[in-house]
């Protein structure tokens, strides 16, 4: 494949866009352009703005500030309507599927009036389609039934067919393996050469240098540079992905974990989307999970939490968990901090109070009635420890700040005295600097009580910085494991974006056993 | 899904035929054309509301304010359609009617749309203004309703009201549209899944608006047979609400949006104006009319989900089974 010159034009141009989400500042003054016929990589880590950049590209996102040209037009306003029209063709992540209907009628809702057949040629001409990209599904099936990568392959097929000037595909090999990635970049390579601008948007560097003629890097919403791929390499790039100018801080780890009793094993554990994982915790260690996001980590941990459908075994200090109901989890002592913190976690228009003791009425009182006193005294007294800060524990947690919003979910933990296993995902999504480090701080002052904690995070800083042991899932696998010796945001990094080629060939003999 | 499509028709054609059946056999009052013909017109208003609420339902939302739509629609026919009014007269009379139901369908679907409120809600407070408005034109049943009127809308062949054949008619073009053609398709999607057909480009703000006015414009012609059924301006005689809801629900319409069929909803109707024509005639109280209507919601519910419920266990049990023996291997 030639790179193509100065010559061939801009089908797609995205100039000094700027987004923020409440006070977070998703992105900051990005520039991306893709020329016709050339592959356009974007990286970055999670949270860096790719895929707020996609959504703004394909109009299902509005910028606050930029200009969007789609093959030389100025889009005017933001619909996924108007950008397809002018030539724009998105595959997301998440798919655009209507499940409930067949692959047919899929398909057929995804043309354009001019290749549409008439309703009742449907199928006939949504089979020859898909044999056209040489993919063998049913048509007559809900698009429901198909396997996760099937969905995928069909998602990209669905941008394909309205003959697109620009394809931005996101993350489009999460679900597919090796073979399946191989015939998805022979079909980009096939489009780019056809005169399609492609954007393709990846964590995988292996295969973003193998496919890609230009990368752009994002960091923290910043573009930091678009480079010739060929003048590239993995250790470059991840160079560029990280290097966070704030400098976090831990509290100390106590002493070592080798010598420490087991306390959660998890063996054979599978579910939708991961598994079969094999995995031992131990007393008053934290285990990180780190990952490309959507390659089953938290599919993984509510899975453990019994919130996830699972087989395989759990055992928990010598009890088997019963995988059905998170009510069985939560009896054998396994907590889960959910990730959605409102939407799971908390009761958001209730107060601080309510929040705090909700799983522990029964015992702030006699025949159930609730020593309102005995409540007030046990909260300020946490919340001093955790150090919440609110105007009075009659708050509604909707109206703390993020990092205040977890603490307030962190004392559950506290007060239940018969926590074995604290399961924290994201736990310190939208949570302010100062903030974190009492999160961390409480989680480290569990451990020490002898409890086991695993912390499904996006921020390698943060795994490296809190974590014991790091744990590193792709595909719903764990293919690398990361002692505490080797514990740095590069290696964690470097461990994700390489997932499959670079960790398998320097795993150690077990962590390959672990991936077959 | 096959089965769910048909299973409607099924139901509801048994319990027509064998309700009626089983009335012309115990009582010879009912198989009179004068008796069908009777039931056929008080069909019609339930019917014909059905069909716009089975429109909103297909899209995901409620409209809880037809039945005050509906009475508005009478009492304000009570003062345009007045017996003394021309024939001539009569005509801005009925676009107006019409023209309410336009009003309150954009009025709605604005309140839906632009202001993000829950369906329910927002049709709840249109139901309240509505009445109110109703009861400020009336406070009491009085005006009679230009009789003309009501003799066009009601003229029949042998016992069969023209009209009821054209709602027959309405209904089944309504579900070749819906599920023949690509707007229908269209119109289906957005009612299962909003995200994705927003993603692949369709106008998914459209669809909905369409669907409440639609609903609205459908209620406000059933505000034409309710008028001609009572023939004078009553400000208390809406209540299809919850009826035309349950209608399109035995029908096949889902509440979680993207299902249901037009046909279905009308034989709903038919089928629940059926059991309101047969009680008097076994002079059973309408309690037990109303009683059987609920658990026949209830049973409707069960068998229309049953065929999605067994899949579904298939395949998770299926799921299971397959992971045990893939880690057994492992």
């Amino acid at each position: 494949m030639s790179i193509p010159g100065p010559a061939s034009p801009f089908v797609l141009s995205v100039r000094g866009v700027s987004k923020a989400y409440g006070a977070v500042q998703a992105l900051r003054d990005v520039s991306v352009d893709c020329h016709a016929g050339e592959i356009h990589a974007l990286v970055g880590e999670n949270g860096s703005g790719k895929s707020t950049l996609l959504g703004i590209a394909s109009g299902f996102v509005q910028p606050d500030e930029g200009t969007v040209e789609i093959g030389g037009n100025l889009r005017r306003r933001g619909s996924p309507a108007e950008a397809r029209r002018l030539g724009l063709g998105m595959a997301y992540q998440t798919y655009s599927h209507v499940l409930d209907l067949s692959v047919a009628q899929n398909l057929y809702l995804a043309a354009p009036r001019n290749e549409r057949p008439t309703y009742g040629s449907m199928e006939g001409w949504a089979s020859a389609k898909l044999e056209e990209f040489e993919l063998d599904v049913p048509v007559t099936v809900p698009a429901g039934s198909l396997s996760l990568a099937q969905r995928q392959l069909l998602e990209v097929v669905k941008a394909l067919l309205a003959r697109p000037k620009v394809l931005l595909l996101d993350e489009p090999t999460t679900a597919l393996g090796p073979e399946e990635v191989e015939r998805l970049h022979a079909l980009v390579f096939e489009q780019s050469r056809a005169g399609v601008g492609v954007v393709y948007v990846s964590h995988r560097l292996p295969e973003v240098l193998g496919i890609a003629d230009r990368i752009t890097v994002l960091r923290d919403g910043v573009g930091q540079g678009t480079f010739a791929a060929s003048a590239m390499t993995e250790e470059s790039i991840v160079a560029l992905m990280i290097g966070r100018p704030l400098q976090l801080a831990f509290p100390e780890r106590q002493g070592g974990a080798a010598d420490r009793e087991v306390l959660l094993v998890a063996s054979g554990l599978q579910g939708d989307r991961f598994g079969p994982i094999d995995l031992e915790v131990a007393k008053g260690e934290i285990v990180g999970v780190a990952g490309a996001e959507g390659n089953g980590q938290v599919q993984f941990l509510r899975g453990l939490a019994g919130v996830e459908r699972t087989s395989g075994s759990t055992v928990c200090d010598g009890q088997s968990l019963d995988s059905r109901s998170p009510l069985g989890s939560l009896r054998a002592g396994v907590v889960l901090l959910s990730g959605d913190r409102t939407g799971e976690s908390l009761f958001p228009v209730l107060s601080v109070r309510a929040n705090t003791t909700i799983q522990v009425l029964g015992k702030l009182g006699p025949f159930g009635f609730i020593d309102r006193r005995r409540e007030r005294r046990t909260i300020t007294d946490l919340a001093r420890r955790l150090s919440i800060r609110m105007a009075s524990i009659e708050q509604p947690v909707l109206s703390l700040s993020g990092g205040n919003q977890q603490k307030v979910a962190l004392t559950r933990p506290f007060l239940r005295g018969d926590v074995k296993v604290i399961l924290a995902e994201e736990p310190t999504q939208g949570v302010d600097v100062a903030a974190r480090f009492d999160i961390y701080e409480a989680l480290r002052a569990k451990a020490a009580e002898g409890v086991a904690v695993i912390v499904k995070s996006s921020d390698p800083l943060e795994l490296a910085g809190l974590c014991d042991r790091v744990i590193v899932m792709s595909r719903g696998k764990i293919v690398d494991e990361i002692p505490r010796e080797e514990l740095g945001e590069r290696r964690i990094v470097e461990a994700i974006v390489g997932s499959g080629a670079r960790a398998a060939a320097t795993a150690d003999g077990e962590g390959e056993a672990v991936e077959q | 899904m096959r089965m769910r499509g048909w299973m409607p028709f099924v139901l509801l054609g048994t319990l027509i035929v064998a309700l009626g059946a089983y009335t012309a056999l115990r009582e010879d009052a009912f198989l009179t054309s004068y008796n069908l013909r009777n039931l056929l017109l008080l069909t019609m208003p339930l019917a014909l509301v059905s069909l716009g609420q089975t429109s909103a339902l297909l899209v995901g939302g409620f409209d809880v304010s037809v039945g005050a739509l509906m009475t508005l629609c009478v009492v304000v026919a009570s003062y345009t359609m007045t017996p003394t009014t021309s024939t001539l007269g009569l005509i801005p009379g009925a676009f107006l009617l019409v023209g309410i139901g336009l009003v309150v369908g954009i009025g709605n679907a604005i309140l839906i749309r632009v202001f993000r409120l829950p369906s329910i809600i927002a049709t709840l407070a249109t139901f309240s203004i509505l009445e109110g408005a109703a009861l400020l034109l009336r406070d009491h049943p009085e005006g009679s309703i230009n009789t003309d009127v009501t003799d066009r809308l009601t003229s029949s062949v042998s016992f069969v009201p023209l009209a009821f054949i054209g709602v027959v008619v309405l209904a089944v073009l309504a579900d070749i549209w819906l599920y023949r053609t690509r707007t229908g398709l269209a119109f289906r999607a957005v009612g299962l899944d909003e995200t994705a057909s927003r993603r692949i480009g369709m106008g998914t703000g459209r669809t909905v608006i369409l669907a409440f006015v639609v609903c609205s414009v459908m209620a406000s012609i059933a505000g034409f047979y309710l008028a001609a059924e009572v023939q004078i301006g009553s400000p208390i005689i809406g209540n299809q609400a919850l009826e035309s809801i349950a209608a399109a629900v035995l029908g096949g319409a889902s509440l979680a949006g993207g299902r249901g069929s037009f046909v279905g909803a009308l034989l709903a109707a038919l089928f629940l104006s059926l059991i309101d024509n047969v009680l008097p005639l076994f002079q059973a109280p309408t309690e037990y009319a109303e009683m059987t209507i609920g658990i026949l919601i209830l049973v409707a519910l069960v068998l229309y989900e049953a065929p999605a419920l067994l899949a579904r266990l298939r395949t998770s049990m299926g799921g299971v089974g397959r992971l045990r023996r893939g880690s057994a291997q492992g």
